[in-house]
């Protein structure tokens, strides 16, 4: 029974970290087109017709999900993947090659492992802990995967065998780097403020209000925290202002220059898990997590931690737009201007913030 | 140990020879990745995971990161390097036979009489790794915590003194977010 209970909970937490990734897909399609002013994916799907008396009622919902793109992102763009020819540069490791985008999305997926995804519960007798492994140092756990996610950039931009892929590799190698230090830096400040490394322990201590009105969230007690921490989350995803490792007007793509086919969707897949990862850090860190401010759920109820979970992922998603909202947004960085702004704004600020949390900590 | 233990312990030992025995210098470097990585999962089968976790974060995460940096930038050849004579390996040989028997009696009469199931007991009774961790090095150990990260210090300041250019030379191009100097 155990073990079963556990197969459901990886099985569960695997699939909400495909579908919000495959949501980030959709919304980043869909959303920059909308950005753009453009109409973005509409056609597959969209005119489907059958005489099938038993599809009939289902028609409109394939029809709709059509117009709006779903289809299209979702499964045209994944097929089109699989049936494309899976190219090897010459002179490359095999092993290697198709050993770069597994590592890009697997430390993503395994961080999803240790972050609760709804408050505990009890069913049936049994108590229920929303995720999977309840190590204590959960939060190290994810900048450890955070930080080992950089060696699929680094194969696969080494066994492209050329110079952009190369470079791209590089430059993400040492933005990623430099941005792990003010990011650590913040978990430090928020470990100190809430005496725990376990990411349910941070969540359940965010549930209480500060002089009896203001929710004690992480972005009350931490801003300076929130605000380096949205900066170097968005900086380690690569994406966005901060997408040097790929810039196609230098590099052609970076270090996946030489990837194809399912391999280099594999690259897309890890990006927007990331996206969907840095999003469910942020809620559960700084947004209280399943709290709904004033309102106190009972504990260890199913339908109070369904509740939970669907505040929870409210927020996820508000924050994945709004990384995507910010990546369709602004114009990409000077590589130099990238480092100055982390090794010369972000890391002082982040040693500052948590000098004056330890002693605010120690005063009050 | 469990059986995962052992699997992880073959892997590691099997990188570290990788790590020998490579001609490529980055194959050396992949095989060191892993080998920190199956140490790290034995750790984490002893139930040290937060020492299992900081390994992977600072060793296999940072270190590692910049050596393939390193090795990617220099982007060396296949057995580039000089060929071994007889004194190296020797050397070697006699490091890895002391640091063995530095390192063993301190192991050996610091857990004689406890057995490993023991180990994890106290670990678990002391809320967490993390806990035993902190109060292990803020407590008893404090003064050897310390200076080690004293040295630590001295190697950081050494290393900015040794790259730091000198005035008047081509530096890094100006004007950057903070406007330069």
């Amino acid at each position: 029974m155990e073990l079963g209970i556990l197969l459901i909970k990886v099985f569960v937490v695997m699939n909400v970290s495909l579908v919000l990734a495959s949501l980030c897909t959709w919304l980043e399609r869909k959303g920059s087109a909308l950005i753009q002013d453009r109409v973005g994916a509409n056609r597959a799907g969209a005119f489907v017709e059958s005489k099938r008396w038993y599809l009939k009622p289902a028609l409109p919902v394939i029809r709709a999900m059509g117009w709006l793109g779903v289809i299209n992102t979702l499964m045209c763009d994944s097929l089109k993947g699989l049936w494309k020819e899976d190219f090897v540069p010459e002179g490359a490791s095999k092993f290697l090659h198709a050993l770069a985008p597994v590592i890009a999305v697997l430390p993503i997926m395994l961080a999803f492992a240790v972050l609760p995804l709804a408050p505990d519960f009890t069913l049936g007798g049994y108590t229920i802990h929303p995720r999977v492994a309840a190590i204590d140092g959960g939060l190290l756990f994810v900048l450890a995967m955070g930080s080992v996610a950089v060696y699929g950039v680094a194969i696969a931009g080494w066994t492209g065998n050329n110079k952009f892929s190369l470079l791209g590799a590089l430059r993400a190698a040492a933005q990623m780097m430099s941005y792990e230090l003010p990011m650590g830096l913040v978990f430090v400040a928020l470990i100190v403020v809430y005496g725990t490394l376990d990411v349910y322990s941070i969540v359940e201590g965010q549930q209480k209000l500060l002089w009896g009105f203001i929710p004690m969230w992480g972005i009350v007690l931490q801003p300076v925290g929130f605000v380096v921490l949205l900066l170097a989350g968005m900086a380690e995803t690569k994406r966005g202002p901060f997408d040097l490792p790929e810039a196609e007007s230098e590099l052609v793509a970076g270090y996946f220059t030489e990837y194809s086919g399912m391999k280099f969707l594999l690259f897309w897949l890890g990006e927007f898990a990331e996206i969907a990862l840095f999003a469910l850090l942020l809620a559960l860190l700084f947004f209280g997590g399943w709290d709904i401010p004033w309102v106190t759920l009972p504990q260890g109820a199913w339908w109070a931690a369904l509740i939970g979970h669907i505040v929870l992922m409210t927020k996820v998603v508000f924050f994945c737009v709004l990384q995507i909202v910010i990546r369709w947004t602004l114009p990409r960085f000077r590589y130099d201007q990238l480092m100055n702004m982390g090794w010369k704004m972000l890391l002082p600020v982040a040693l500052a913030n948590l000098v004056i949390t330890a002693v605010l900590k120690v005063a009050l | 140990m469990s059986f995962m233990g052992f699997v992880l312990s073959a892997v590691a030992v099997a990188s570290a020879l990788g790590v020998v025995f490579n001609r490529n210098p980055l194959y050396s470097a992949f095989h060191l990745i892993v080998n920190l990585l199956a140490m790290a999962g034995v750790y984490s089968v002893l139930d040290a995971h937060f020492l299992a976790v900081t390994q992977v974060v600072v060793y296999a995460g940072a270190i590692m990161v910049l050596v393939l940096f390193v090795l990617m930038l220099l982007n060396l050849k296949a057995g580039s390097g000089r060929k071994l004579g007889i004194f190296r390996p020797l050397c070697a040989i006699a490091v890895a036979c002391s640091v063995v028997t530095t390192v063993y009696p301190a192991v050996e009469s610091n857990f004689k009489d406890l057995s490993l199931h023991e180990l994890q007991e106290k670990a678990w009774r002391s809320e967490g790794t993390v806990k035993a961790v902190g109060e292990e090095l803020y407590g008893r150990y404090v003064r050897q915590f310390e200076l080690s990260s004293l040295v630590l210090l001295i190697g950081i300041v050494g290393a900015v003194t040794l790259s730091k250019r000198k005035e008047g030379k081509i530096g890094p191009r100006e004007g950057g977010l903070g406007g330069g100097k």
